[in-house]
């Protein structure tokens, strides 16, 4: 039974309702679902839809996402082309239109690929609170949240250079389904070899995890099949499949490798 | 908290009605309003039944919180014919027997006329990509993609006729003769 909607129309409010136990709600994907199943665990929501949080802003190659922007709005971005194919492999059209950036940190793998891809970019995560604002690194947010009475404001991100991101789903159709393997990278090389590599992973673990083994595993070598096959199966190390409607933990480590591979070379 | 009192825009005329706390906008729109185009099919965003367009965007009314969209505009399958005249979109459907068992076709039509609207010209690829977060339980896809790539080309169409008509008119200061009466009309209408 919900008993009050807020929709509070400034940050300083916002984070009041959030203090006061309210559950936040950026685009009702996730929160809506739950009030419609009887599901969600608090009698009060707190809309962020009227914050004034919205918008995506980029300087050079900086780029700051309002928390209530949706993917549509990512996906519509022409500095943020890089998200699109990222942005496109999530839901559908109709539900990119009210799913939002900040929300998509806040959803339960194997949904979130946005949240994989700000993994990737080692995003910064904007938070307000009743002490002021900070900024906290995206994998400390998606490992831990955010404190009670807290609000995710923003995400800001640097834009890889030309050729240097890189992103793969499998899912069971081409589009509207979650992620069996997500995988999300930014790979820089120089003289034929990779001198940095942030590889993350979505659908083999409760949340976005990093291949920090697969990562090591790339350093100094060419982006070859060979390597990255070596790099595929060293990722192993670094997930926590689950069974689910999608696929078994068993299916999902299976095709880990051919799927990172295939992030780079297609 | 008590219901309160929420104003929207629907099919282009101003409606107030009560929601309690946590009402979608789906409800309101059939409970409040008495519009029973969008359907509830499993209220949790993933069959698109209940699809409606929310300020120009298809949205999935099932989980929008009707309260926070006070004063927005929204449009049913309802306000989609004009003087009882099907558009094209619900013609394509009808005469390509896209409806089959019909209970989807209200979210494929919302999210057709959202496609078109920012879209007349779109390929069967992004007409599928469009539609894909509407489900057909009949399966019957093949028959709903085909009335859409219908209702573009016939829009298009219309599109054209009308633009030859104001040029005629722009031209000879009259519209008298243009090339096919009535959808000319029917084109001018749906912009105006």
């Amino acid at each position: 039974m919900i008993t009050a909607v807020r929709t509070p129309e400034s940050v300083a409010d916002a984070v009041g309702h959030a203090a006061a136990g309210g559950r936040l709600m950026g685009g009702g994907t996730v929160v809506m679902a739950q009030v419609n199943s009887g599901s969600l665990g608090s009698p009060e929501i707190v809309s962020l839809r009227r914050a004034g949080l919205g918008g995506i802003g980029v300087d050079g190659a900086l780029a700051r996402v309002g928390a209530t922007a949706t993917l549509t709005e990512v996906e519509e971005s022409p500095e943020l082309a890089f998200l699109r194919d990222a942005v496109r492999s999530v839901a559908s059209p109709t539900i990119r239109n009210q799913a939002t950036v900040g929300g998509n940190l806040f959803v339960p793998q194997p949904y979130g690929d946005l949240a994989v891809c700000l993994l990737a970019l080692d995003a910064t995560v904007e938070v307000a609170g009743p002490d002021g604002s900070r900024g906290a690194p995206v994998d400390v947010v998606l490992a831990n949240g955010v404190a009670p009475g807290e609000v995710v404001t923003a995400v800001r991100l640097a834009v890889p250079a030309p050729g240097t991101w890189f992103y793969r789903k499998a899912m069971r159709r081409k589009l509207n389904s979650a992620a069996i393997v997500a995988v999300a990278a930014v790979v820089e090389t120089g003289g034929g070899v990779v001198t940095s590599a942030r590889i993350a992973l979505g659908g083999v673990a409760p949340r976005p995890v990093r291949a920090a083994s697969a990562e090591r595993v790339l350093i100094g070598r060419p982006l070859e099949t060979d390597v990255l096959d070596e790099a595929g199966r060293a990722a192993r190390a670094d997930i926590a499949p689950f069974d689910d409607a999608y696929a078994s933990a068993w299916y999902r480590t299976r095709v880990l490798p051919v799927h990172l591979r295939r992030a780079f070379l297609g | 908290m008590a219901s309160q009192v929420v104003n929207l825009r629907v099919n282009e005329r101003s409606r107030e009605f009560l929601a309690a706390p946590g009402t979608p906008l789906l409800s309101s729109l059939r409970d409040a309003l008495g519009l029973m185009a969008a359907k509830r099919g499993c209220a949790q965003g993933s069959c698109g039944t209940c699809t409606v367009l929310l300020d120009g965007r298809p949205v999935m009314s099932c989980l929008v919180a009707v309260e926070t969209v006070d004063g927005a505009s929204v449009r049913t399958l309802e306000g989609v014919a004009r003087g009882g005249d099907l558009d094209e979109v619900q013609s394509a459907f009808l005469e390509g027997f896209a409806t089959q068992c019909g209970f989807c076709t209200a979210g494929m039509i919302m999210t057709a006329e959202a496609l078109l609207d920012r879209n007349p010209d779109p390929t069967r690829a992004e007409v599928v990509e469009a539609i894909s977060g509407n489900v057909c339980r009949c399966t019957g896809y093949g028959p709903i993609v085909d009335a859409i790539l219908d209702a573009a080309a016939r829009r298009r169409k219309e599109d054209a006729a009308a633009r030859r008509k104001e040029d005629i008119a722009a031209r000879w200061g009259t519209a008298d003769i243009a090339a096919t009466p009535g959808t000319a009309d029917a084109a001018a209408r749906r912009r105006s």
